[in-house]
């Protein structure tokens, strides 16, 4: 079986129309951040109490929540999750101590008021604030030094233009997939972060996949233009893109439907992340490339013509 | 000519045998059934071999993760000497002034500074200057942090964990991690205990009793403050239900006496929550009387009442009348004890004591649990014997001899567990405590007094517990996503890519042993995460093999010869398959340093992964096809 065995698709000449799709989507996905008053930040980076409760018998959301409110949680946020009779409380931000409080109040608001259906506990986070503010740091200096490093080695490897288009290309992804997160409304937490990382390596993976071509063809086919060894590298590189995005996928799939509820979003954050990366390594990183390259060579700088 | 593949087959064959022996302790201890792993465990060598194995994440087997911060603020409290206003004025105000970015001593510093306030006469022999003493402090914190590192860990041992993790990080704070623990809050209890533990004469019942009038007397003249210190507007006068007033008009002066006067005053328990159980008649009289029972010839407090009385005890009016040299203590816990009318009610007890401790818990070198023998007062209770050092045991027999006759105060963090009558000299410093609820807790109260007490309170500020069954769960479904997952890629690069394709599934599995034996060897942790990060790795380490296998296709379009097609493939793909993998371990090596736990799992094994894929996508499937290749000209690639 072979796929894109002589690829010769017109990749490039799209490019105006996939950048104008990017910037939709990337702008819907913003539009649903401020919408939302900024991403919903989970208890990891908020401080906080998790607990996940499992009933012997299903339960009503509304019966739980009227429970905490004899204790003055009203704010708490329930959820079902899995099964019906599972659920998960979260109560945002708390003072240090009063986190450890929290969670013994709602086990003891729920054996009193939801009689005749025992409970066990099946997770429980409390995060402290100051903790949460730091998490919130390390995150952000983590995927800064990430991208830092990145730069650095495209830098020395190709050109400093490759690491811009293989950076563009990167934040595309990242936003793209925070804006979904943003839609759907889903929780940023430490596992997602680690998530987006991921993501981060994998489109680069990708991308690097395709510059790598391009540097090898602008080497040996010195009479053609850069647009045209541009399209020709995608092309050549796509089996490769497809098949390897195509393993990744059926994993993070598979990860996704059976992996358990704990790990669902994280690998939610993946898969997004297969089909975005997959589609940035194409229509984004090397459409910059030859835009960048049309730019300088209006100044003379590069002899190669479309 | 399979000289030049010798050495090739040697490396493989011999990482394979090394992947071997190092995964051989994990499948042993898989295999174990759990009474064998009992048996082991009692010979001791079970440890010994848990330490070879890949352990399973807090997420895979449940269990219980703290971070703890040493208290720093009680601790300069704690050594500070001859407190003035001004100091602890200065001590409230860089308390509030603390945030996220600041630390505890650069605002007392910076306060201090402020008000002119001179730290040496608090801190002697820590130096002269503010910033010297502050920095002295400092020091102290570190070291407390230290000791508090090794008192948890002894605490913890005691408590039988297998495999606890105990760490310090940063400066100031400590993770604990406990897998496979069945009650949280135990075991939170058990590490968080400071167990400072005192022994405070208690003041005699004449001084007791003339301390509780002034209390009256001050919430006398104050009717409004005690309003508020009971907590509701409409205060226990109109709340509480009074029953036959006869027997409170005896104005004894007597606590004693007036509190058995009052046992048949029982007034009802109302709903509210904030009403208290008082005799109408005497609450005019006496305000905070009023609020105590005379217990066995003990100072109870009715459950209801405790929060209203401990107001009061806080209210700096009340403080003002309590001797200097006194303080207010609580039982450890309530007690059901009889009432005098003949029912029997719930009860914390209110002592007052000597501020000041005649002896404290550091020179306790022994501490057992055990049940009270036949005959004592304490038959069938727990209890905790104690045994103390010589210098210990001297000073108890001198305090306990020059007070005969007077009652002592165990004191357990603040929390007065008995206070028997001091009957004879205790001159071999053993002594028993009793007081607790059960047997587990006169263990988990043996074990902190054994390991010592904490040099500061240490503070949860992160806790992560999660189910056994939960735990289990997680396992079972991540091990059939990895599965299925698996499968799913190898039957796709056998279709795709036919005999080649077979050739990358043998590298692909290969790989995933090398991993689990990489991770055996690092004594790592298998996480959730980092199961998520074995089925990326699965996913991505066919990429090299991809990339190889493409660019042979490519050659062999060119009319490249089997061979040359192969040499040149894996060449060409060799430089994008570096370059390429290169930023993902960046990504890696960045989660690694600044992930926790799980995310630290989950790069831990995507770093190994694609350096072990790296071996056996490249270097394992080109010796597989040269020794296809090397004696004879293959026409066709099965590719």
């Amino acid at each position: 079986m072979e796929l894109f065995a002589e690829a010769n698709y017109k990749i490039l000449e799209k490019r105006k129309f996939t950048a104008i799709l990017s910037v939709v989507i990337i702008s819907i996905g913003l539009l649903s951040i401020l919408f939302h008053n900024g991403l919903r930040l989970g208890i990891d980076f908020e401080g906080g109490t998790l607990m996940q409760i499992q009933f012997e018998e299903s339960v009503e959301i509304s019966d739980v929540r009227s429970a905490l409110e004899q204790v003055g949680l009203e704010n708490a946020s329930i959820q079902q999750f899995g099964a019906p009779n599972e659920i998960i409380i979260r109560v945002l931000r708390l003072e240090e101590q009063e986190g450890i409080k929290a969670s013994e109040e709602i086990q003891a608001t729920l054996s009193e008021n939801i009689p005749g259906n025992p409970f066990n506990v099946r997770r429980m986070e409390q995060v402290g604030p100051k903790i949460g503010s730091e998490l919130r740091g390390a995150a952000v200096l983590a995927i800064l030094s990430a991208l830092l490093g990145i730069v650095l080695y495209i830098s020395i490897r190709f050109e400093f233009k490759f690491a811009i288009a293989a950076i563009v290309a990167l934040v595309h992804d990242i936003l793209i997939t925070l804006g979904v997160f943003s839609l759907l409304n889903l929780e940023i937490t430490l596992a997602i972060i680690a998530a987006f990382l991921t993501i981060v390596g994998y489109s680069l993976n990708d991308t690097i996949v395709v510059f790598d071509r391009v540097r090898e063809n602008l080497k040996s086919l010195r009479r053609a233009t850069y647009f045209n060894i541009v399209n020709l590298s995608i092309n050549q590189s796509l089996s490769r893109t497809v098949v390897t995005s195509v393993t990744t996928f059926l994993v993070v799939l598979v990860l996704y439907l059976g992996g358990g509820e704990v790990i669902k979003n994280f690998a939610f954050a993946l898969i997004i992340g297969v089909v975005v990366g997959t589609y940035s390594s194409v229509y984004v990183a090397s459409p910059v490339i030859v835009e960048w390259a049309k730019r300088s060579e209006s100044q003379g700088k590069l002899s190669k013509k479309r | 000519m399979l000289k030049r593949l010798t050495p090739r087959l040697i490396i493989i064959i011999l990482a394979i045998a090394i992947a071997g022996i190092l995964l051989y302790p994990t499948i042993q201890h898989e295999m174990l059934s759990p009474e064998e792993r009992q048996e082991l465990r009692e010979q001791g060598k079970l440890a010994e071999l848990e330490s070879k194995i890949i352990r399973r994440g807090l997420d895979l087997q449940g269990g219980i993760h703290l971070v703890l911060e040493v208290d720093v603020p009680t601790l300069v409290n704690n050594i500070a000497r001859n407190k003035s206003q001004l100091f602890e004025e200065v001590f409230q105000q860089a308390q509030s002034r603390l945030n996220e970015e600041t630390t505890f001593l650069n605002e007392f510093l910076e306060v201090a500074n402020q008000k002119e306030l001179r730290l040496v006469r608090y801190f002697p022999d820590r130096g002269i200057q503010n910033e010297e003493i502050i920095s002295s402090l400092q020091e102290e914190a570190t070291d407390a942090v230290r000791r508090a590192l090794e008192i948890i860990r002894n605490r913890v041992d005691q408590f039988g964990v297998s495999e606890p993790t105990i760490q310090k990080v940063g400066n100031r704070r400590i993770i604990v991690e406990l897998a496979g623990i069945q009650d949280p809050a135990r075991a939170r209890e058990l590490i968080q205990t400071t167990a400072l533990l005192e022994f405070k004469l208690l003041k005699t019942p004449e001084v007791t009793n003339a301390t509780i009038q002034k209390i009256d007397r001050v919430l006398r003249r104050r009717q409004g403050d005690v309003a508020e210190a009971l907590g509701a507007q409409d205060t226990a006068e109109t709340d509480t239900t009074i029953e036959e007033g006869g027997v409170a008009e005896d104005e004894a002066v007597s606590v004693d006496e007036l509190f058995g006067g009052m046992e048949d005053e029982t007034a009802t328990d109302t709903s509210e929550d904030s009403t208290v159980v008082v005799d109408r008649q005497v609450f005019e009289e006496k305000p905070f009387t009023a609020l105590l029972r005379n217990v066995q010839g003990q100072i109870g407090v009715p459950q209801k009442n405790r929060n209203a009385v401990n107001r009061i005890l806080k209210m700096e009016a009340v403080q003002e009348v309590i001797p200097p040299d006194a303080e207010f203590l609580w039982s450890a816990g309530p007690e059901v004890l009889p009432t005098q009318a003949g029912g029997a009610d719930e009860f914390h007890l209110l002592y007052l004591v000597n501020e000041e401790a005649g002896l404290t818990g550091g020179v306790v070198t022994d501490a057992q649990a055990t049940l009270g023998g036949s005959g004592g007062q304490a038959a069938g209770q727990p209890v905790v014997y104690l045994d103390m050092n010589a210098q210990g045991s001297k000073t108890w027999s001198r305090l306990t001899g020059a007070n005969i006759g007077r009652r002592v105060a165990i004191v357990l963090d603040d929390k007065v567990h008995m206070a028997p009558n001091i009957r004879s000299k205790i001159s071999q410093g053993s002594t028993m405590i009793e007081g607790m609820a059960n047997l587990e807790e006169a263990k988990d109260i043996a074990i902190v007094l054994r390991a010592g007490a904490l040099p500061a309170p240490v503070d949860i500020i992160e806790e992560r517990t999660v189910g056994p069954s939960l735990g289990s769960d997680s396992i079972q479904k991540g091990t059939t996503a990895t599965l299925i997952g698996l499968l799913l890629v190898l039957v796709f690069m056998a279709l795709y890519y036919k005999l080649s394709g077979f050739i990358a599934d043998f590298a692909l599995v290969l790989n995933l042993i090398f991993i689990l034996a990489i991770l055996a060897a690092l004594g790592a942790t298998l996480t959730l995460p980092g199961i998520a990060g074995l089925i990326l790795t699965v996913g991505l380490s066919v990429d090299a093999n991809v990339l190889i296998f493409d660019r042979i296709r490519e050659e062999l379009r060119k009319g490249k010869t089997v061979r040359a097609a192969i040499d040149s493939g894996y060449g060409n793909a060799l430089r994008t398959i570096i370059d390429a993998n290169v930023t993902t371990i960046l990504a890696a090596l960045v989660l690694m340093q600044f992930g926790t736990g799980p995310i630290k799992g989950f790069a831990v094994v995507l770093f190994w992964g694609i350096v072990s894929s790296m071996f056996t996508a490249i270097f394992v499937t080109r010796t597989i096809y040269q020794m296809f290749t090397e004696n004879k000209t293959v026409k066709k690639l099965s590719i």
